[in-house]
């Protein structure tokens, strides 16, 4: 998620009642269980409902998907560092477990995420 | 002032009681009704027939399993729905993630990809299960089924077997 999230680790806090309201959007940073493995979690970036992308290990070209209904298509921000809906397609609204509002750490970035 | 402290006391016994309710609920056991007639006999035996029962079956789900998402063939989980996060479904695992599993409905034969798992109803003819969506992310299982607690008649554990399949050949 570089540039936006530090390499070397921010805080930050997530609100577990938007997913369950459904007030995920277009932008928003979540926090998913990932469909691969369930013991992890990840951190993505809410795309909308027809996504236009760009694999860099597969392709040179841009790719469109349409994104099936009560799914997300997910990405990270860093596109060349991030295994996202690009390798594993879009993810049920259910994996979704919160959404970012807020940073704490570090200090100089501290306030609402965005 | 006695009358006061009598309440506050009780506030507190009342706000104790909810915050352990709660963490209980979400991280270890609960008890939810089962609706519809997708796994009887199971559960539900009557649902569906004439005579109608129109109670739900109360099931026991614990929660110590999604620690680590171990599963085993006929464990009856509990599971966000695919298509709807608001509803959950019961249904029995079938197979589980790199195995080969042939369906039944259209003979086909297929590999669960990782992280995924299939599910079924018992009741196949009157199912919503991965035959309609395919396999599921082991990460929307929300628990595992483990005991009838109501009706008092059919109090008990939770076989991990399938009641045996009518063959439909």
């Amino acid at each position: 998620m570089l540039p936006t999230l530090n390499a070397a680790g921010d805080v930050l806090l997530t609100d577990p009642l938007s997913p369950r309201l459904g007030n995920i959007g277009h932008g928003d940073l979540v926090l998913l269980r990932s469909p691969l493995n369930p013991k992890i979690r990840l951190m993505k970036r809410v795309e909308g409902d027809n996504v236009t992308y760009f694999d860099a290990l597969h392709s040179k070209a841009a790719q469109v998907a349409v994104v099936p209904k009560r799914h997300v298509w997910i990405q990270g921000d860093n596109i060349y560092a991030s295994r996202d809906s690009r390798h594993f397609g879009p993810v049920p609204y259910g994996l979704i477990e919160g959404k970012v509002f807020f940073r704490v750490w570090p200090p100089d970035s501290f306030g609402l995420d965005q | 002032m006695g009358t006061s402290s009598f309440l506050w006391n009780c506030t507190k016994k009342f706000i104790t009681a909810g915050i352990v309710t709660v963490t209980v609920t979400d991280h270890f056991v609960t008890v939810i009704p089962v609706r519809g007639g997708s796994m009887s006999p199971t559960f539900n035996p009557k649902a569906g027939s004439h005579m109608g029962d129109v109670f739900d079956d109360y099931v026991l789900v614990e929660k110590f399993c999604l620690r680590n998402y171990k599963f085993s063939h006929g464990d009856v989980v509990v599971f966000r729905s695919p298509l709807n996060h608001k509803e959950t479904h019961v249904k029995r695992i079938a197979a589980l993630p790199g195995e080969w599993f042939g369906t039944h409905h259209n003979n086909d034969v297929i590999q669960i990809p990782l992280g995924h798992c299939w599910v079924e109803g018992d009741n196949t003819a009157s199912s919503l299960d991965s035959n309609s969506f395919g396999p599921i992310p082991l990460a929307l299982i929300r628990g595992r089924v483990t005991h009838v607690v109501w009706p008092p008649q059919r109090i008990g554990a939770v076989k991990s077997t399938p009641p045996q399949r009518l063959s439909s050949f």
